[in-house]
């Protein structure tokens, strides 16, 4: 299982996006590898899941994998209820 | 480990000289000159690197205001990144970036980084802070610099 953290250039907000996402992955016992990514590579890195902002998915739309979208980069409880679900799911 | 391994604690990055307060700016475009200004004052950065913060602003859209009331400004190391560098302003009054869940911003956080590691530390704990609404609160009700970094020192333990 590999999770796509996105976001514009990569240095700042998916790496919070992967912090969040590392969290509640802990909280719930599962294991992924989680992979931080700029809009550019993200358009051909492979994943399993991607979790970005709503701007960035539908630049992403077109890829076919199930894209999470995130409006607050660091609640968990947002992260628990979007991501586990398709975690778990897969 | 060498000291120029030892990560970059978020108050070796942040300190009083890069922390404004109750800054009032019209637009986006001046909430990013404000905050970089600090960053170039410190010497953390080029005088370019305040541009390319422009220029991600409108290339990628707001995006940045990750969490309620809280944007993220930065480019790429490559835009001028001296060394790892955070500034931080409230914003009075709040200023609206675009962004449909997260606006008004009240705090701007702007960092330069030169790699994806080396400020990944102070990234850390500044994701702790972000997520403490309460913290958050208290920094936008500050009257110094002093008091934001006690603050911070107590949200985010090192």
């Amino acid at each position: 299982m590999k999770i796509l953290a996105v976001c514009g250039m990569g240095f700042g907000s998916s790496l919070v996006l992967r912090m969040t996402i590392e969290d509640v992955l802990k909280a719930a016992g599962l294991k992924a590898q989680v992979v931080v990514s700029d809009i550019g590579t993200a358009r051909s890195e492979q994943a399993d899941i991607i979790v970005t902002s709503a701007e960035f998915a539908r630049l992403l739309a077109d890829r076919g994998i199930p894209i999470v979208v995130i409006k607050n980069y660091v609640d968990r409880k947002e992260m628990k209820e979007k991501l586990l679900p398709l975690v778990k799911g897969s | 480990m060498a000291s120029s391994e030892a990560p970059f604690q978020l108050k070796d990055l942040l300190t009083p000289a890069t922390i404004r307060l109750h800054v009032a700016a019209s637009d986006p475009g001046q909430v990013i000159r404000e905050a970089g200004q600090l960053l170039l004052a410190s010497g953390a950065i080029e005088e370019r690197y305040i541009e390319a913060m422009q220029q991600a602003l409108q290339t990628y859209g707001p995006y940045m205001v990750i969490v309620p009331g809280v944007a993220l400004l930065h480019a790429r190391p490559s835009d001028g990144v001296k060394r790892p560098c955070i500034s931080l302003l409230t914003l009075e009054p709040p200023v609206p970036f675009g962004n449909e869940d997260n606006d008004p911003v009240k705090i701007a956080i702007a960092f330069g980084a030169v790699d994806r590691q080396k400020h990944l530390q102070a990234l850390t704990m500044l994701t702790q802070l972000l997520a403490n609404e309460q913290a958050l609160s208290a920094i936008q009700a500050s009257t110094s610099a002093e008091e934001v970094m006690h603050i911070i020192a107590a949200a985010s333990p090192a």
